[in-house]
């Protein structure tokens, strides 16, 4: 019973949020999808952060498999220069590449990693794209020309504005102007509708996949706005109107979801999913700071006087010279992003003092320790909840790309990674930062209806899209079809495949020696597949089980 | 100027040229021109153009490190000349190697 698959991706989607909206009336086909579908919470990997969850999501792989750890990594090996993550880091098929690979059309708009655009046979508008380079990203490369010529589609607004989009980090300047930049995002999301309804209507495909992206903007810029119920008391008018266009956003895109679900027919599997959940935070652990004053970490001449809270965050384009503020002959562990919470060691061999291998687990376990003492200044309790290891957080051939340690706040927030004067310092207004546990929720007739299933993982997604498209899922896959969301008989008569797990499947993924051991190849910072070798993947994808 | 630095001044200002349309700004392109100062570039601007240029030709670049010195400048600017440059350098180290 292969149908057709509507994949919508709700970013930092969370039922604490989307719950009440559903009981207060706001989103009401959420609340009759869920009448007439599947619910979970969907548990996401380590970290909860937008490109190694929807990667995951996509390939049904933890990154220490699919390759993509941060919106950041190394240059190579040799260097400490940032760059941006895109789609060439991701070492594993997707599901665009599965279902391509199987003859099936592919529609894949605004997801996170897919610039530069795989060659799918149907759409791709790749998300985290700046407005001016849209043209570069589509594919077809005819497809930005149809799209600038719809009726009412604004380019600029529909993709990526990166000023505009560092609100949700840095903040708004003043209350002014929170109003227009929830009202844009309202109508960016309407832009994506409009994208999809083009292409559904013209040339529509058998795997469908859409993100909307304002629901973690919001949540991060707007989390008491956005938590609070229908009819909350604020201090100041322009309190009252951030929370009433918040709620707007929400209603509206609980329209363009109906209107979606109708387009596709009730014979399709639709799923919404989000990459993580969000809750609040009020507080920023500036890292780097606490292993300056540790020793661990040495500023360089050019770093900047010490600050506090005002500039606790940074945008896209420090992130990227940040390491200038380091000294690097006196630096032995220093957080790379302000986005993942991971500590990278600097290992010895490249000059400086680095950690040699005989030191290196000692050195790590020291950190470790040291974290776990730390207590928030203000309440005396532990500031760090977790604190995972390479080898646990991100086991894989890829690991060795992956940060030695990745902690959870227990704040549940983001670290700093700028010169401070104190370690902790307090947010001017709670912001919404990243949790483990997002939604799922999904309804086709082969699904039961009304049912809560618990807990799945993120890795489960990608073995119910194969599924639901007809496919075999590969054996090497991490995750798993939910049977428990299926109704009674369903895989008696529709079985899951499973496809073998072949040694193609083993040299698809890249080998990358553990840095404790030596160095990593550059070749493990390599595009993964040049056009030269298309023609491979066919093979490979059929190898691995994804077609037969 | 070589045939190489041609062909690829020729692809720069061509895809410029197209971006700085959509952009809806009426300026030439030409190897003066500045990639933030004229065409309003932001850092992920510079990022996404950059990998376009390698699929383009399917070479690894460091565009890492030329954006980080860049972001070191006084005045933080790319022209197109020094881009034309940059993309030469690399495809010819490229030859040198294979």
């Amino acid at each position: 019973m292969p149908v057709k698959v509507l994949l919508i991706g709700l970013d930092g989607g969370t039922f604490s949020v989307l719950d009440p909206m559903v009981s207060h009336g706001v989103m009401p086909f959420l609340g009759r999808f869920l009448a007439e579908g599947v619910r979970a919470s969907l548990r996401t990997i380590v970290p909860p952060l937008t490109p190694p969850a929807w990667t995951s999501l996509a390939t049904g792989r933890t990154p220490g498999h699919h390759g993509v750890f941060d919106f950041f990594r190394m240059d190579s090996p040799e260097t400490r220069h940032i760059r941006f993550s895109s789609a060439r880091d991701i070492r594993v098929p997707t599901l665009w590449d599965a279902a391509t690979a199987a003859g099936l059309r592919v529609t894949a708009l605004n997801y996170c990693l897919t610039f530069p655009p795989p060659k799918v046979a149907g759409f791709v508008v790749p998300g985290w794209v700046p407005w001016r380079q849209l043209r570069l990203a589509c594919h077809p490369p005819d497809l930005f020309d149809r799209l600038k010529a719809l009726p009412g589609l604004d380019a600029r607004e529909l993709a990526m504005d990166t000023k505009f989009e560092e609100r949700a980090t840095e903040g708004c300047s003043n209350p002014h102007e929170y109003a227009p930049w929830i009202e844009r995002h309202t109508r960016r999301e309407g832009h994506w509708f409009e994208v999809f309804r083009h292409l559904t209507e013209t040339a529509p495909s058998e795997l469908t996949a859409v993100v909307f992206d304002g629901v973690d903007k919001l949540q991060h810029l707007c989390w008491p706005f956005v938590a609070a119920e229908p009819g909350a008391e604020w201090d100041e008018p322009w309190q009252a109107r951030a929370h009433a266009l918040c709620l707007d956003y929400f209603r509206r895109l609980d329209g363009l979801i109906e209107r979606m679900c109708a387009m596709v027919g009730e014979e399709a599997l639709v799923v919404l999913a989000s990459d993580h959940g969000f809750g609040p935070t009020r507080q920023v652990f500036h890292l780097n700071a606490w292993l300056a004053e540790r020793g661990y970490l040495a500023w360089s001449d050019e770093a900047p006087a010490r600050t506090g809270e005002s500039q606790a965050v940074l945008g896209v384009g420090q992130v990227a010279r940040h390491t200038f503020l380091m000294d690097w002959e006196r630096t032995r562990a220093f957080a790379t992003t302000p986005t993942s919470n991971g500590i990278y060691i600097v290992r010895a061999g490249g000059g400086g003092r680095g950690v040699t291998d005989a030191e290196y687990h000692a050195f790590r376990q020291r950190l470790v320790d040291e974290l776990r003492a730390e207590k928030d200044p203000g309440t005396g309790e532990p500031l760090v909840a977790r604190i995972d290891t390479r080898e646990e957080a991100f086991a894989g051939p890829l690991s060795a790309l992956a940060p030695d340690l990745s902690l959870t706040l227990a704040d549940g927030g983001l670290v700093s990674i700028l010169p401070s004067d104190r370690i902790v310092t307090p947010r001017a207004m709670v912001a919404g930062s990243h949790r483990p546990l997002g939604v799922f929720m999904a309804r086709s007739k082969a699904l039961r209806r009304g049912v809560d299933v618990g807990e799945l993982s993120i890795l489960d997604v990608a073995p119910l899209v194969l599924h639901g498209l007809g496919l075999a899922v590969p054996a090497e896959l991490e995750g798993r079809v939910p049977e428990e969301a299926f109704a009674s008989g369903v895989l008696a008569r529709w079985p899951v495949r499973v496809g073998g797990r072949s040694e193609m499947a083993e040299r698809a993924e890249i080998d990358v020696p553990d840095r404790a051991e030596e160095p990593p190849s550059s070749a493990a910072y390599a595009p993964a597949l040049g056009p030269a070798e298309e023609e491979a993947v066919m093979k490979r994808l059929q190898e691995l089980g994804y077609i037969e | 100027m070589t045939t190489a630095r041609d062909e690829i001044q020729t692809y720069l200002t061509t895809l410029l040229q197209e971006l700085a349309r959509d952009a809806a700004y009426t300026l030439d392109v030409d190897a003066d021109t500045g990639l933030f100062s004229d065409l309003g570039f932001e850092s992920l601007d510079a990022v996404v153009l950059g990998t376009a240029i390698q699929e383009h030709y399917e070479r690894t670049m460091p565009f890492a490190e030329l954006l980080a010195e860049v972001g070191q400048r006084k005045v933080r600017d790319l022209t197109v000349g020094e881009l034309v440059r940059f993309v030469e350098t690399h495809l010819s180290t490229a030859a040198q190697e294979a």
